[in-house]
């Protein structure tokens, strides 16, 4: 299964170190691969120094992929994770 | 960055450095400079029948690095959620394709050593990475080394162990440290930390201030300006560090430790009297709060009110904005519970940016922001989305009648604001009339003090609010124009500037002008050294963090209202900053030996 959306970076760091640590679990933890595209790039996120070099600051849209059984379930996780406008309070219990 | 601030003592020797103050308390103690070069073993061939046994060698560095990392994770309590994230990013970093597979890679293809094909693989990602433009991310890179310099420690032997192994208390010096080296100094003699490298923001910063060890961040050089044996005293506060102190100083530093120990235990005593000098004036010592968990807390300490509760957290914790009554039910909550001490409840202070971040909806545009601090912020964007500030008003009033309620208005700069605000008032309670809901006879509406226009003016807007509440955190950030986040300008953020202290005495003056009560919410009133100064120019409440109110409560009760009132005086008349705190350190001690710690 396939699913993808496109989503608006809502960090005020953009995609740093913890939210790219985060994506790699929840691909981990729903045993889906996850990948971000942005300007023709496309990264898996199972990478966190090719997630981190894209550089997404706050306010890119993205485009978010995912593939595997569970993948609209992992996307939409994702996509909550890469739109919040904080880190603190999103704390997936997966 | 070191700031262009540094005192010198004599022709040529600098007595003084200072950084960015990131975690609190003063320390004397001898530095252990960790000057860490990469261990990078040179290039060599390596014949055919080698390679694999080199790529075994490389993956069983990673492995134990990798293990190395796990053990640690485990040792660490659950209350350092935020080095664990580190920590879980670094494993991330040490599995990472273009870090392993790229160096195997290169092991394979170029028939070359372990460690020069990780030094080629750091180096491609360094080139990623200089060419994005944010800086945070960037930086990001500096977790990199560490990871790899990990591993190349395993490869070349070396096992690591702690940093610091004498018995005598050290502060740790280093260019910068990982969080990892950070975390293993918990257990041990390490009393502080000093780096070149780092904000406020920092990993060091971070986690120093959850173990509570006073920490200074970048001061440029300080690795070859200070040699392991050096006595130093650092001050994680105000970040400065002095190089080479008198017997004397190291003495009083000692000395006000081993006070601060006793002082704890004698601060207890504290707790339920009443906050008032010795003749018997009274200033209200009240909480700043952000959440209903720090409740028992605001009791515990003795705090006779809440000065600022934030209301944000109710907005950030769902998926959509919160109802009317999800926002009813904290407000009762807190007010029941604080009853009959008046609770202040600011309303929602967010930038427009970072709410329709989080509720994304057609007004993603405000996301390009140029300058947030002076934008769609605050009460500037509750008069914007008027539907949410009429819910927020709505709940605030429907609670009334369980406690006592002050509603503060952020962000004041202009009356007709507060015009505004009043039109829609008059129209809720009415509304709530009309439907029968009860409402409390005495809310007040008071307006936060935190913009310099606000201060000229503030004898026009007194007359139109029932209180003032100065912050003294934005209202020094927008009168020095300084963003304290900032590590070029940080140092000069200053709570003491001449043109500050003279902003709050004139809001001071114009409230009590019109017989309306004024407090003050910032660090400042938690500060020893600022407190009687606030005291001394006729606040009538110090709203601080739960936790402090003891030992404000017990200066404040060894003062009198007559001398604080004259230092406040003298402290008007300073032309400078510097000035005001040679006063306070010649007077304060001199009226009360006591408290601070020369007696």
């Amino acid at each position: 299964m396939r699913a993808e959306k496109k989503v608006l970076v809502g960090n005020e760091r953009g995609i740093h170190g913890r939210i790219a640590t985060r994506l790699a679990a929840i691909a981990a933890s729903h045993g889906v691969r996850l990948f971000l595209g942005h300007n023709q790039e496309t990264v898996e996120c199972s990478s966190i120094l090719d997630v981190l070099s894209l550089a997404l600051t706050r306010g890119t849209v993205i485009d978010l992929m995912a593939e595997g059984p569970r993948a609209e379930r992992a996307l939409s996780v994702a996509a909550e994770i890469i739109t919040a406008q904080d880190d603190a309070c999103h704390d997936q219990p997966e | 960055m070191t700031s262009p601030n540094k005192e010198t003592n004599g022709p040529s020797s600098i007595r003084t450095l200072r950084g960015i103050g990131v975690s609190p308390g003063i320390v004397a103690a001898t530095v252990v400079v960790l000057k860490r070069q990469t261990l990078r073993a040179g290039w060599y061939h390596l014949p055919e029948d080698h390679i694999e046994k080199e790529v075994e060698r490389f993956a069983g560095a990673v492995q134990a690095a990798g293990d190395e990392l796990l053990s640690l994770r485990e040792k660490l309590a659950g209350d350092l959620a935020d080095a664990l994230s580190i920590i879980d990013s670094h494993l991330l970093m040490l599995r990472d394709r273009m870090l392993v597979e790229r160096t195997i890679g290169i092991i394979r293809y170029k028939n070359v050593n372990a460690e020069w094909a990780l030094a080629q693989a750091l180096s491609d990602i360094k080139e990623r990475f200089d060419q994005i433009d944010d800086v945070y991310i960037r930086e990001r890179f500096a977790d990199i080394k560490h990871v790899a310099d990990r591993v190349f420690g395993l490869l070349s032997g070396r096992v690591q162990g702690p940093l610091a192994s004498e018995d005598q208390p050290v502060i740790l010096v280093a260019n910068d440290f990982s969080p990892e080296d950070t975390l293993r100094m918990q257990a041990g003699n390490v009393h502080g930390f000093l780096t070149e490298k780092g904000g406020i923001t920092s990993h060091t910063a971070i986690v120093a201030r959850s173990l509570g060890l006073p920490a200074v961040v970048g001061i440029d050089h300080a690795t070859s300006l200070l040699a392991t044996g050096d006595l130093i005293i650092l001050d994680g506060g105000s970040g400065q560090v002095i190089l080479a102190p008198e017997p004397a100083e190291i003495q009083r530093v000692r000395e006000s430790n081993r006070r601060d120990r006793l002082l704890a235990d004698e601060l207890d005593s504290y707790i339920h009297l009443v906050s008032e000098t010795v003749d018997g004036f009274a200033v209200r010592l009240s909480s700043n709060i952000e959440t209903l968990r720090e409740l028992p807390a605001v009791l515990r300490f003795g705090s006779e009110g809440i000065g600022l509760f934030r209301s944000e957290l109710d907005y950030f914790n769902n998926r959509r904005p919160p109802n009317e009554e999800q926002l009813m039910a904290t407000y009762q909550h807190l007010l029941a519970t604080m009853s009959p001490y008046p609770v202040t409840i600011r309303t929602l202070d967010v930038g427009g940016d970072k709410f329709f971040n989080r509720f994304p909806g057609n007004k993603a545009w405000l996301d390009r922001e140029r300058n947030p601090a002076l934008g769609l912020r605050s009460i500037r964007f509750s008069l914007y989305e008027q539907d949410l500030f009429r819910r927020q008003l709505r709940a605030l009033f429907r609670a009334s009648v369980h406690g006592r309620l002050r509603i503060l208005l952020p962000l004041i700069s202009a009356p007709a604001e507060l015009r505004q605000v009043r039109a829609i008032v008059d129209e809720v309670l009415d509304d709530l009339a009309a439907k029968g809901h009860p409402v409390a006879e005495n809310v007040e509406i008071g307006m936060m003090v935190e913009v310099p226009s606000a201060v000229v003016m503030a004898d026009v807007f007194a007359a139109e609010v029932d209180f003032f509440a100065i912050g003294t955190n934005d209202l020094i950030q927008y009168s020095l124009a300084i963003d304290r986040g900032n590590q070029y300008v940080a140092h000069l953020y200053e709570p003491f500037h001449p043109a500050v202290l003279r902003m709050i005495r004139q809001a001071v003056e114009a409230g009590h002008a019109c017989n309306i009560p004024v407090s003050l919410c910032g660090e400042m009133a938690g500060d020893p050294l600022c407190a009687p100064v606030l005291m001394g120019m006729g606040l009538d409440e110090l709203s601080m963090r739960p936790a402090i109110i003891p030992k404000v409560k017990r200066l404040l009760r060894h003062c009198r209202s007559d001398e604080l009132r004259q230092i406040a005086q003298q402290v008007l008349q300073c032309g400078d900053c510097d000035q005001v705190r040679q006063l306070l350190a010649r007077e304060l001690p001199g009226l009360y030996p006591r408290e601070y710690y020369q007696g």
